[in-house]
């Protein structure tokens, strides 16, 4: 044995923090950004406003598999569109930069969460604005619980959540920390009122009556389909952003994407009908933009597998994208209208 | 559920026995305690995990049971595509993702019925008539047991026997007939063939106890509609809200008249429901997808408002699993009875009734 030589990709991972995952992904980065290393340092380096993060852990679902391969998906789909956005007249290019996967062990869930919140910690202390793509639901207990600790007990913090169910399970099984204990914990963190919490988009039968009841408990304010039937997208929408930014320093936004009525997206673990319309997360885009900041956006549970068009990724990237933009419009980040291509054609003459 | 004569109706899912029980009474409406309940670790697969019983008017009664599901593994009395006979069993795949618990309308969907899976209803393959005949024979065997039922295609031939059934169960009375489909269904016959999925509407007004005033048909679009079958609502006056007027009026009014008209002087009614009223986008996993159909939300919509109303028996008809390639239409489907069942338990609740 050549004591210079690794031998380790030989064996079955040793597990710990050795253990990673032999299905990492490559080079591919969101929009093209450049990769950064994940530590604070590089980060705060670079300047950038946002930092990509893929959770690449579905081992907290309780239902269907398969959202381990959200972020690869997501990147894939990033590269169809353009960093240039008409309607709000900016330019995303600069803005973000892709640090890549959290990486996973397999069977060690206590050990991912662990490092999900370690890499979110990272990206906080940095100052940049993360955004995390699952995986599962579960993921953001410990997104939220960095963020919770990054601004301490003396600010106040608010979440604005989309889902098609209230995930808000004392324990399931016996387990505190799935999916669908997500906003059972999150609701606990010391520095998030209970009046600074917004869910948006419950409906249908995975909801079971303990979430109910630990809503009315904690005072969660939810906005069941229901009710945007009957009120309509942009006065709820607009009364969930302001309870959510309405007094706090730092804003946990997170998309379970089964928000989405399943004809818009198809590709999640649990499809749910008489969700949100594509044209409806576009008005919503531009109202949490017009905030003009927010701390951590995490994008959850796609399932690539189901998505047999990339209709599902496609959307999820958009949706993500116009949410930049809108911020980048507000904080008025905008490319000089004077600007021509024949302009470039005489600097290159 | 202190009921516990021998017979009546109990709910104890196959998932919750063994070593590992889960005890208390209500356990199925909330998050599981000790593993992970009906997710994942599916037993015989019923739908909502609702107890078995015979499709026996017996055994139904004994059981106190107030709501049958029962499906209808039958297509070849359809002229399009095939598949639709693993319709019933997508519902009950579907169906294991869900809780019978409802917030929306704060009811559990088992306890308030004494909900029950009859199996699937035997069929003949190749023999319509003989299928058609067993149809009709375990339906009525629901009605007399004193439940409603929840039928589960199967193509959309089944509401010929179906409404037959229903006819014969009020023989001293009147029944309705209400027909939600892109299809107008209205053919005299189809190649000679009076029984397919053609003709449910023509075979509903055929029957001696339903009337045109009583009947009408929604959501009828595009162009697999043949004139013969336009014909029959405007010769024999039954009302028609083709898909463009429930868009024009929004699906909540459209559904109210529809269900009004229906229960206008009867003692009961037939609610055919075909999948390819829905949008395509919504339901690829029918027998004819068609666009410009019910959205999701209306489908949710249509379901809650016609809870308000009620059906003796209500059908979802022509899902087809094998083309719903990202598990959609059967989520659909199960969730088109499950707000239907869930706002009729509501509306009965509200004004003091039981099933």
């Amino acid at each position: 044995m050549n004591p210079a030589k690794s031998y380790a990709h030989l064996f079955s991972p040793l597990g710990g923090e050795g253990g990673e995952n032999y299905r990492a992904p490559g080079q591919l980065t969101f929009l093209r950004a450049p990769h950064v290393p994940l530590e604070t340092a590089a980060l705060k380096s670079h300047g950038a406003q946002y930092a990509f993060v893929g959770v690449p852990f579905d081992e907290g679902n309780i239902g269907k598999p398969g959202s381990e391969d959200g972020p690869r998906e997501f990147r894939i789909a990033s590269q169809e569109y353009l960093s240039y956005w008409f309607e709000f007249g900016v330019d995303l290019d600069g803005l973000a930069v892709d640090c890549g996967d959290v990486p996973m062990p397999k069977v060690n869930p206590d050990s991912a969460r662990e490092r999900i919140y370690r890499a979110i910690s990272a990206v906080l202390e940095a100052g940049v604005t993360p955004i995390i793509i699952g995986g599962d639901r579960s993921i953001s207990i410990q997104a939220a619980r960095a963020l919770s600790d990054h601004i301490g007990n003396s600010n106040k913090m608010g979440c604005l959540h989309f889902g098609a169910q209230l995930d808000l399970a004392e324990s399931w099984a016996g387990e505190t920390l799935l999916s669908t204990c997500a906003m059972a914990r999150i609701t606990e963190l010391q520095n998030l009122p209970a009046e600074n919490v917004a869910i948006v988009g419950p409906r249908n039968a995975m909801n079971p009556k303990d979430y109910i009841d630990l809503a009315k408990a904690r005072n969660l304010r939810f906005y069941p389909m229901f009710e945007i039937f009957e009120r309509g997208i942009d006065a709820v929408i607009g009364e969930a952003v302001e309870r959510v930014w309405n007094g706090t320093d730092a804003q946990y936004l997170s998309f379970n994407f089964n928000v989405m009525d399943a004809s818009a997206a198809p590709g999640v673990t649990s499809a749910e009908p008489g969700g949100l319309e594509s044209r409806e997360m576009i008005r919503i885009a531009d109202a949490i933009g017009a905030k003009k900041t927010v701390s951590v956006i995490d994008v959850t549970e796609l399932a690539p597998v189901y998505d047999i068009s990339g209709t599902t990724s496609r959307l999820a990237v958009c949706a993500v994208l116009r949410i930049m933009a809108a911020i980048a419009r507000a904080r008025g980040q905008l490319v000089d209208p004077n600007i021509r291509r024949s302009d470039l054609v005489a600097v290159q003459a | 559920m202190n009921d516990t004569a021998s017979g009546a109706w109990r709910h104890v899912p196959h998932q919750l026995r063994g070593p590992r029980q889960h005890i208390g009474t209500d356990d199925h409406i909330y998050s599981p305690k000790l593993h992970n309940g009906t997710f994942k670790s599916q037993g015989i697969a019923t739908f909502l995990g609702a107890p078995y019983c015979p499709p026996d008017r017996h055994a139904i009664r004994e059981m106190g049971a107030k709501v049958c599901f029962i499906g209808v593994p039958w297509d070849q009395g359809q002229v399009v595509r095939a598949g639709t006979s693993q319709g019933a069993a997508g519902i009950r795949e579907a169906s294991t993702q869900y809780f019978p618990y409802m917030f929306e309308y704060d009811v559990d969907l088992l306890t308030f019925f004494n909900l029950v899976d009859c199996g699937d209803i035997p069929i003949v393959p190749g023999n319509n008539t003989k299928s058609h005949d067993y149809i009709y024979e375990y339906l009525s065997e629901c009605l007399h047991g004193g439940a409603k039922v929840v039928l589960c295609g199967g193509d959309h031939s089944v509401p010929i026997p179906g409404a037959r059934a229903l006819s014969d169960f009020h023989r001293q009375g009147r029944i309705g007939y209400l027909h939600v489909d892109c299809h107008l269904d209205a053919a005299p016959d189809w190649a000679g063939n009076a029984f397919t999925n053609c003709s449910g509407p023509s075979r509903a007004l055929d029957l001696p106890n339903c009337n045109a005033k009583n009947m009408v048909h929604m959501g009828s679009r595009n162009g697999l509609n043949p004139k013969d079958w336009h014909d029959f609502f405007v010769d024999n006056d039954v009302r028609l809200i083709p898909m463009q007027e429930l868009v024009s009026r929004g699906v909540v009014e459209c559904t109210e008249e529809i269900f009004t008209r229906a229960w206008d002087g009867t003692d009961g009614i037939y609610f055919s429901w075909d999948t390819d009223s829905i949008d395509s986008s919504c339901m690829p996993g029918t027998t004819a997808p068609e666009c410009f159909g019910l959205k999701g939300r209306e489908v949710i919509q249509l379901a809650r408002t016609a809870g308000k109303f009620g059906a003796d028996i209500m059908e979802v008809s022509e899902l087809c699993p094998q083309f719903d390639a990202s598990h959609i239409s059967i989520k659909t489907a199960c969730l088109m009875i499950c707000h239907f069942l869930g706002s009729r338990a509501k509306t009965m609740r509200d004004r003091g009734q039981k099933p």
